[in-house]
């Protein structure tokens, strides 16, 4: 592959992670309660990691460093959704209450007196 | 390497940087604890992919197997305090 098509793919690729990066964190910044936060958040920690590594893998070429980069990329697809999964299941179950609007119980549970919302 | 590509993986690294600190405001003012594990687990990843990025750029492949254990460590934190503080 001619360097500038190597540079090329570099740019595209590090412009997409850098993108949802940005992104993820404004959503994480911005958005309402934790469970539209954990949406951003999951969204660049796999994402945007993984085109930028996929970046820097292009850079490299046939190395030994390149077989490194594909173990981080296959573990960051492994264990970056588990985490998220696990954040959400936690605050659920400690009644964290999801945004909504005044008066509205956003689901109707049994039992649902420790969902003490406004 | 090229040139410019070193140079742009470096601005990378710097936007990187200053995303991860404007995230550690949700770690330090999160009105849950969820929040500050969402904050943190951010921090974190945008770390190690700063770390592979300099590894790159200075040529040492030691960063590699730092970033490799920084990945790991991140996940089991998260996770483990995750399910402690679940009731």
């Amino acid at each position: 592959m001619s360097n500038v098509v190597k540079d090329t793919l570099t740019v595209i690729f590090g412009l997409t992670g850098v993108l949802f990066f940005i992104g993820g964190t404004v959503g994480l910044l911005r958005c309402p309660d934790l469970y539209s936060r954990l949406h951003p958040a999951t969204k660049c920690d796999t994402v945007g990691s993984i085109s930028i590594t996929v970046a820097l893998a292009l850079q490299i070429g046939l190395d030994m460093a390149l077989f490194k980069i594909l173990v981080v990329i296959f573990l960051l697809l492994m264990t970056s959704a588990p985490s998220g999964h696990a954040i959400g299941r936690s605050a659920f179950m400690n009644g964290v209450m999801p945004w909504h609007k005044k008066g509205v119980v956003p689901w109707p549970l049994e039992g649902g007196d420790r969902w003490t919302g406004h | 390497m090229s040139d410019f590509a070193n140079e742009f993986l470096l601005a990378v690294a710097v936007v990187l940087i200053i995303n991860a600190f404007l995230c550690l405001y949700r770690a330090a003012a999160g009105p849950t604890i969820q929040d500050r594990i969402v904050g943190i687990n951010i921090v974190n990843t945008k770390t190690m992919v700063v770390l592979l990025i300099l590894s790159t750029f200075l040529g040492e492949e030691l960063y590699l197997d730092i970033a490799l254990a920084y990945a790991l460590l991140n996940f089991v934190v998260t996770i483990t305090i995750s399910r402690y503080i679940e009731t």
